[in-house]
């Protein structure tokens, strides 16, 4: 997982099938990257979350072994509320 | 996955068998998204009749092979949606100044090219008032 900050908001209603009714976020992963995400959290733009990434993102929206055409890299799994430790402001890996 | 601007369509007569129905689209990031990012531009297979001009969302790596034929389908990007707007945080982008911190420098776009129907949301840092 990465961690990132929620920086914006994509809307797309032409997408793919699995992923109808879930937002897509801009996050800030760390330096200059910034991804887009699944959201299923309700994250908040500023808000810090980590974001799964590559084939477990699409356990994310859904669970088990039948979500194999969820077209999927990166889910929020986590919105954090508070953490220690020093890092960057957006994130990183 | 990634925002990206579609720049043109690749055509080819001979390619792989799984691919003779795959529409396949030059895709340009508007974003860095990973450290080695190197490539310019990339072919993405289009799943949502996305046209060039449009700014749409790549999903990357195998994920995108698994949903479009499986373990052994010879792709690794897919276009997943079209945009039809976006919002972004002017605190996160703004000026660049000397002396900024990797983690702490504003967010910029590869070669300034902004995504249409941008909205910008917030004030910017630094901007006192």
């Amino acid at each position: 997982m990465i961690r990132g900050t929620v920086v914006g908001q994509v809307w797309a209603t032409r997408k793919s099938r699995g992923l109808a009714g879930h937002r897509l976020l801009l996050i800030a992963a760390g330096g200059d990257r910034v991804v887009v995400g699944v959201d299923t959290l309700d994250a908040r733009v500023g808000q810090e979350v980590l974001v799964s990434w590559g084939s477990g993102a699409r356990n994310v929206l859904k669970a088990g072994p039948h979500n194999r055409d969820l077209l999927c890299d990166a889910a929020v799994s986590l919105v954090v509320d508070g953490r220690t430790g020093t890092g960057g402001d957006r994130g990183g890996d | 996955m990634i925002l990206g601007r579609v720049v043109g369509t690749v055509w080819a007569t001979r390619k792989d068998r799984r691919l003779s129905r795959s529409k396949l689209l030059l895709v340009r990031p508007y974003f860095y998204y990973n450290p080695s990012h190197e490539a310019e531009q990339l072919v993405a297979v289009d799943c949502v009749d996305a046209g060039v001009g449009d700014d749409v969302v790549v999903c990357i790596g195998a994920p995108a092979r698994w949903s479009l034929g499986g373990v052994n389908y010879p792709v690794d990007a897919a276009v997943l949606g079209v945009v039809d707007r976006c919002q972004l945080s002017r605190e996160a982008f703004g000026h660049r100044r000397h002396g900024d911190t990797a983690a702490a420098r504003p967010l910029s776009f590869i070669g300034g090219e902004q995504p249409r129907r941008l909205e910008w949301i917030g004030r910017a840092a630094g901007a006192e008032r």
